[in-house]
């Protein structure tokens, strides 16, 4: 028997040689499954902020001529 | 002292050291929960919540169980199956597995214990029957879009290289919900802990060793994290002098040559720990290699 | 079709792998990796609300608001209740209410005279009634003649009419489920009211999530139906002002619109969103209180007040494009918005914020955004006595050219998990042209831009449970 351990320091961004050149495939635009990490936080979902966002359109429609286009145009209030 | 408890099925609940120790069977192999605390109520509470989760991925998964999610979608090979979220999570996990690792891990290999069957007899499959098996395994062949799966007829898949982590992961967090104190949960050998003892130390780990007097073949101390281990040398053939592992190429259908009789890797969480550990094993003599280059913490036993 | 480069070693694909399939399924409730050698890329704490679990999140949030010079003041809490299902469905319930009070311009231009302006008022009894305390407006009520309310305006000071408030209580719904190989196909309806306006609204949304979950795309449509009730009657376009009690009557404004909407996921670390957005107005349009100043052609003096008049139809379009970047603990967001329509009104807006997390339970996120329109045609400072009525007339300033700015900070607490308390502050400043070239005699002395500017501060607590 022999007992071994493998080094935890090793340089990790090698060039992966083996069939692993396969990795990924054929692919369009955007990160794989396991690269989506990032994307799950509140901060990065698109909405995660509601009230503050709405809030912000109603004060800015009550104050321009502008109003959509995160969403629906129009603020149901007369505040014209 | 052995705490006579009113848990399902629990086999025994009691005092080790430090911490409260509940064991059970789950999954085809012993289970263990260890919680450091003085509270024996709520560490029973984690106990179970650990077991009724083991149980519960046990049920849902068991490729033995035919009303298992498994069960089902093997039983419904050639037609098309619609599967829950968590079933989907895991198949697209698996599917990722399969590129990332061009084909190593795949959920449709456990046909093969068709033919190879490792009781430690010489009963080896010839060719003819190795290419009969070999139209069935190839998780290409699957058509898999979340959440529908379609197995061609015959095919079978399995999560045995996973359900298993991935319970570890699931009961440890649950755990965690219930408690805060130090908790070790470990499924036959495939562990995690939710961070280091209360003084700070680590959890003392030992790697079996593979050779018949199961001594301790090594001992690691683990602050935070898992461990899982992949290779078992009870399981192997012998035939005119050659010893076949019962790690299996699901490329080649035949058994990786000059693999390391196990593999134990260190890593964040018990999935990412086990399947690391399979595909370094599935390197065959290149285990090691593969493990330096990574940049894995690993222990390897030849 | 194009290969992709292999951009990691496989140790940490395998990592955020499994990371993101404990995150997904909510396993990684608490997992921490205390030994940096183990860290993954998806070593984030996850919050065990998401996709596939069943979670109520309730948002409350405040509203207060004040603009200088003692104009606007408005104060606006809401609460939002959303309960997710595990299948992916979910149904939210807001409800909101505001209470508005202050200075609000009338549309006429200072003068270097005082100014008197009457308006419609309905009281009881009969007798003349003084009441500085009622917003700065005396009411005049003569036996046989209908009350007036009265206020004036000192020279050189932009009119504004004090007697302003309104409550507004406003409430709406929205399901959403995903149906069949639809992702999410979903409605939703809303009723607003104040004291002279109402609103009815429904929408309706699509949408398809499809290249590896890395796109989606939507289709919502949004229709409503508002309603005017100006306090003291509907009064007729382009006529003096006057204390005249009509009868009541209601305008009504129906709105169709619709939102083509793709999000993309670009890489690991940035979201890309594009929206095109189409709205049509049709019906009522005009602010019922507001007012433009006649002057003397050659003095600048004001000699009459007439009601505004704008067209009834509009159609606007915008193109929204909004890019989210995530460089853990800083995540940028930078959005465009380009915005025209057919009353000649076209506006470019820039917005730039910038979280850092401090840790795992405080943020700070400064932000910045700047605004620029064009006039409407048909907007004008005043109108000139002896020239020929237009067929519309605004002077409001939102329909005017100016530039704003604005400026934020917000601070985060995160409590546990998804559960939040945030502060933000606002600073938000309009810039125009005070001083037209058209400006006539005394109104070259003056400044003849009514802008605003305002202070907000906006708290809002959330918070996830199952």
């Amino acid at each position: 028997m022999t007992f071994k351990i493998c080094s935890a320091n090793a340089v990790r961004r090698l060039a992966i040689c083996l069939a692993l050149a396969a990795l990924g495939g054929c692919s369009t635009v955007g990160p794989d499954p396991w690269e989506k990490d990032l994307m799950a936080r509140k901060e990065m979902l698109v909405g995660a902020y509601g009230p503050q966002m709405a809030a912000d359109d109603h004060v800015f429609f009550s104050k321009e001529a502008s109003s959509g286009g995160r969403g629906f145009a129009g603020g149901g209030c007369g505040c014209n | 002292m052995t705490v006579a408890t009113p848990v399902d099925r629990t086999l025994g609940f009691e005092r080790s050291g430090a911490d409260w120790r509940g064991f059970f069977s789950a999954m085809a192999t012993p289970c263990e929960v260890r919680v450091e605390t003085e509270d024996a109520e709520a560490a029973r509470a984690v106990v179970l919540a650990v077991e009724t989760e083991a149980r519960r991925i046990e049920a849902k998964f068991s490729r033995y169980r035919s009303d298992s999610v498994i069960g089902q979608i093997n039983a419904g090979a050639g037609v098309e199956t619609v599967v829950d979220s968590e079933t989907a999570h895991l198949l697209d996990f698996a599917d990722h597995c399969h590129r990332i690792s061009a084909g190593l891990f795949d959920v449709t290999s456990g046909v093969l214990r068709r033919v190879w069957r490792f009781d430690g007899s010489a009963n080896v499959p010839d060719d003819a029957q190795i290419e009969a098996i070999r139209r069935l395994v190839g998780w290409h062949r699957v058509r898999w879009r979340a959440p529908r799966i379609r197995l061609p007829a015959g095919m079978e898949i399995d999560f045995g290289g996973l359900a298993k982590e991935y319970a570890v992961d699931r009961a440890l967090a649950v755990a965690r919900i219930l408690i805060e104190a130090p908790v070790l949960v470990n499924f036959g050998g495939d562990l995690c802990v939710s961070g280091p003892r209360r003084n700070g130390s680590g959890w003392k780990v030992a790697i079996e060793s593979v050779d018949k007097d199961r001594n301790v073949a090594g001992l690691l101390r683990l602050m935070g994290g898992a461990v899982a281990t992949s290779g078992d040398a009870r399981r192997y053939l012998l035939k005119d002098g050659k010893r076949f592992g019962h790690i299996l190429d699901p490329r080649t259908c035949r058994p990786v040559e000059g693999a390391p009789r196990s593999v134990t890797v260190a890593a964040a969480t018990c999935v990412e720990a086990g399947l690391t550990a399979t595909l370094a094993i599935l390197q065959g003599v290149e285990s090691e290699v593969f493990l330096k280059r990574e940049g894995v913490r690993a222990w390897c036993i030849r | 079709m194009q290969l992709k480069k292999n951009r990691s070693g496989v140790r940490e694909q395998i990592a955020a792998l499994s990371a993101s399939l404990l995150a997904i399924t909510g396993a990684m409730a608490a997992v921490s990796v205390p030994d940096v050698a183990y860290a993954s890329p998806g070593d984030n704490p996850n919050d065990n609300f998401g996709p596939g679990v069943s979670y109520t999140q309730l948002d409350s949030a405040l509203l207060v608001y004040q603009e200088s010079g003692g104009r606007v003041q408005a104060i606006e809490p809401s609460a939002t209740l959303t309960a997710h299902s595990s299948a992916g469905d979910s149904l939210s319930v807001e409800v909101i209410a505001d209470a508005v009070s202050g200075a609000t311009p009338n549309g006429a231009v200072p003068a270097d005279q005082l100014q008197t302006f009457q308006t419609p008022i309905m009281i009881s009894g009969g007798h003349a009634t003084v009441t500085g305390a009622s917003g700065g407006s005396t009411v005049i009520s003569l036996p046989g003649v209908a009350a007036v309310r009265q206020y004036t305006t000192a020279a050189n000071l932009l009119p504004v009419d004090k007697g302003f408030h309104d409550h507004r209580g406003a409430f709406t719904f929205n399901w959403s489920q995903p149906l069949g190989r639809i992702s999410d196909i979903g409605f939703g309806g809303g009723y607003s009211r104040e004291q002279d306006y109402q609103a009815i609204s429904g929408n309706a949304h699509i949408a398809q999530t499809f290249n590896g979950g890395n796109t989606t795309a939507s289709l919502s449509v949004n229709t409503e139906l508002d309603s005017s009730f100006p306090y003291g009657g509907v009064p007729t376009p382009l006529t003096v002002m006057s204390g005249v009690w009509k009868k009541p009557g209601t305008r009504n404004k129906t709105q169709l619109g619709f939102v083509v909407g793709l999000t993309e996921v670009m890489s690991r670390r940035w979201l890309m969103q594009l929206n095109y957005s189409f709205d049509s107005q049709s019906g009522y349009q005009n602010d019922p209180y507001r007012i433009l100043s006649v002057v003397d052609s050659v003095s600048g003096e004001p000699t009459s007040y007439l009601y505004e008049s704008r067209p009834n139809r509009r159609q606007s379009q915008s193109l929204f494009w909004d890019n989210k970047f995530d460089f853990d603990p800083f995540v940028t967001d930078i959005s465009l918005r380009y915005f025209k329509d057919d009353w000649g009104i076209t506006s470019k807006t820039a917005e730039l914020s910038e979280r850092i997390n401090l840790g795992r339970s405080f943020f700070v996120e400064p932000d910045v955004r700047w605004y620029q329109q064009s006039a409407a045609n048909f907007y004008r400072y005043f109108l000139v006595g002896g020239d020929s009525l237009p067929t519309y007339a605004s002077s409001d300033t939102r329909l005017g050219k100016f530039t704003s700015l604005d400026y934020g900070m917000k601070l985060g607490f995160v409590l546990s998990g998804r559960t939040e308390f945030d502060i933000r502050g606002m600073y938000y400043q309009q810039t125009g042209d005070g001083h037209p070239a058209a400006a006539i005699g005394q109104l070259r002395q003056q400044d003849l831009f009514a802008g605003t500017k305002a202070a907000f501060v906006f708290f809002e607590y959330t918070w996830n449970f199952h």
